[in-house]
């Protein structure tokens, strides 16, 4: 069942150039999908469409059945949540109690419920010693778990992470990739806009924009395999196909190795 | 000369008045010229800090850090002739989202500002800042452009123009690459690696990304909770045992390398440097 369904999509910021044009695109209900491009592709514009922050030029967009416009686009932010690059821009609260609140506020949740949900939510990102604190004493990966959990207490249907582990530590980025994946275990249909093959191997499909067009749209086996889009996309093979991919132009791959680096390429 | 570091110690205040040490007993010493430096560790670590101490916007709480000759420790807070500007031009510091500073109308214009800052004549001015634009992979068609139009990885790349024009010693780069995509980063690295080997410069920058470290660096530093517990080559480090307990990651090429050891059977030795060397070991094993 789609959860998501953009129909012709184009979206532009200047009258002369598409930011995004003629994008169609379905994904559906419980589906781990990675959106890449190089820098400029649309892809972060592509998540803003997603959560009304952009209104298509053309197009429409449906979630979860519902048209995407300037009446519905509160009751369409309950189903999707989305997780930020940059952790310093997107903490909105004093404390972090106040950062897990602030999208229960909005959905006007009762008092009692809304503690009861802000502790249980803590908990579970390991947030609860710190729901006092104040943002300055959070490192990056810290800050993104409590956007995590303010998202999880809204109990959103779809969440998008835009770039969410680029700038954090390797442990911070460990961590975000099994947020993903237990959320996706859990249901939640996830989208995750991402230079890093590392992190779009995790994904059921993969997408390529590229100047604003959806070049490639597959099972993200076949995607990773594609050299050739990958490149013209500045993106980069994981090392072990790059690896294999050498190995078979020098004629000396044989179906045990290239088991091995297939097998070592979805475990990277 | 260089930057030598001598017991340095950092508290920060904070607003309960408790405060932090952010640096604690850091012993440090950085060349003026030859070094390609990586600094690694975990987010609040202390590696913004450091850097902040290498070109005096931070005063040592404890002990001193001496830049081309300059002390620079609680001593000079007392007398107030200690100029810093020129050690500020000496050793160039590239802050994290650098983009965000742009704030001329023109390339040109926002390129040129720091050498003028520095006294340089106008017409001089242009002439650094053309070539340091260049450098960072510009053309010319870029001079006349609002740096607000252009792209992220283009924005990164004349901010650090703005840098060069003031023709540092040393320069420094607080995770210069994060948020662009592989080409754009291998190609801003391939910018830092070429000033680097031309000019002899030290050039110094912070990363999470042990892959950079493994490929471009001849010296890694390790800070975990503001103190330094690695100073050495990348090779050795990742050759340790307790890389897990500093929460790094192992480069790509080593962790293929190992597994394939495993897998295979076989001892690739020594450790791969890169794709090719990798390559040439499988050959052997494989024909």
């Amino acid at each position: 069942m789609a959860i998501i369904d953009m129909k012709n999509v184009s979206f532009q910021y200047t009258a002369n150039q598409k930011a995004l044009s003629n994008i169609n695109l379905t994904i559906q209900r419980g589906e781990w999908v990675s959106i890449l491009g190089h820098n400029g592709s649309g892809k972060s514009t592509l998540s803003k469409l997603l959560i009304g922050l952009l209104k298509p030029s053309e197009g429409e967009i449906m979630v979860d059945n519902t048209l995407l416009n300037a009446e519905t686009v509160y009751d369409v932010r309950r189903k999707i949540g989305i997780v930020f690059q940059n952790p310093d821009n997107q903490f909105v609260g004093v404390t972090v109690r106040d950062d897990i609140a602030f999208g229960l506020e909005n959905l006007q949740v009762e008092r009692k419920s809304m503690v009861d949900k802000i502790d249980f939510y803590a908990k579970k990102v390991g947030m609860y010693d710190f729901l006092d604190k104040e943002p300055s004493a959070l490192s990056g990966g810290q800050k993104q778990r409590v956007a995590i959990a303010g998202i999880l207490a809204m109990s959103t249907d779809i969440i998008i992470f835009d770039e969410a582990t680029a700038m954090l530590d390797p442990k911070g980025r460990k961590m975000m990739l099994d947020y993903m994946k237990q959320l996706n275990q859990d249901g939640v249909t996830i989208i995750t806009i991402t230079h890093d093959m590392k992190e779009a191997v995790l994904s059921d499909r993969i997408i390529i924009l590229k100047q604003g067009k959806i070049i490639k749209d597959d099972l993200s086996e076949a995607v990773l395999r594609d050299k050739h889009t990958l490149e013209q996309s500045n993106l980069q093979l994981l090392l072990p196909l790059d690896i294999l991919f050498e190995l078979e132009q020098l004629q000396l791959s044989n179906e045990r190795i290239k088991e091995i680096l297939w097998e070592l390429s979805l475990n990277a | 000369m260089g930057i030598k570091f001598e017991r340095v110690d950092f508290k920060y205040q904070g607003i309960d008045n408790k405060g932090y040490l952010a640096l604690s007993d850091i012993v440090l010493n950085i060349n003026p010229t030859g070094e390609f430096i990586t600094l690694i560790g975990e987010t609040g670590s202390g590696k913004s800090t450091l850097v902040q101490h290498m070109n005096a916007l931070l005063t040592p709480t404890g002990g001193t850090v001496t830049i081309f000759g300059v002390k620079i420790n609680q001593e000079i807070k007392k007398k107030k002739k200690v100029k810093l500007n020129p050690i500020r031009k000496q050793v160039g510091l590239v802050f994290q989202f650098p983009e965000y500073q742009l704030f001329e109308e023109t390339v040109l214009k926002d390129v040129m500002f720091g050498p003028k800052n520095y006294g340089i004549s106008h017409n001089e001015a242009i002439k650094k800042a053309k070539e340091a634009i260049d450098i960072v992979g510009l053309d010319d068609s870029y001079l006349e452009r609002s740096p607000f139009n252009l792209s992220g990885g283009e924005k990164k790349r004349v901010s650090i123009a703005g840098i060069l024009a003031m023709e540092p010693d040393i320069l420094i780069l607080d995770e210069p690459t994060s948020g662009l995509d592989p080409l754009g980063k291998e190609s801003l690295l391939g910018v830092f690696n070429e000033i680097h080997q031309r000019t002899n410069k030290t050039i110094i920058i912070i990363t999470h990304d042990m892959n950079t470290v493994y490929n471009y660096a001849k010296r890694v530093l390790v800070m975990r909770e503001g103190t330094l517990v690695y100073d050495g080559s990348p090779q050795a480090l990742f050759s340790r045992s307790n890389i897990d307990n500093w929460n790094l990651d192992v480069p790509d090429i080593l962790t293929l390398t190992k597994a394939l050891e495993t897998r295979l059977n076989i001892t690739i030795h020594p450790a791969p440097k890169n794709k090719e060397q990798l390559l040439n070991r499988l050959k052997e094993v494989l024909t």
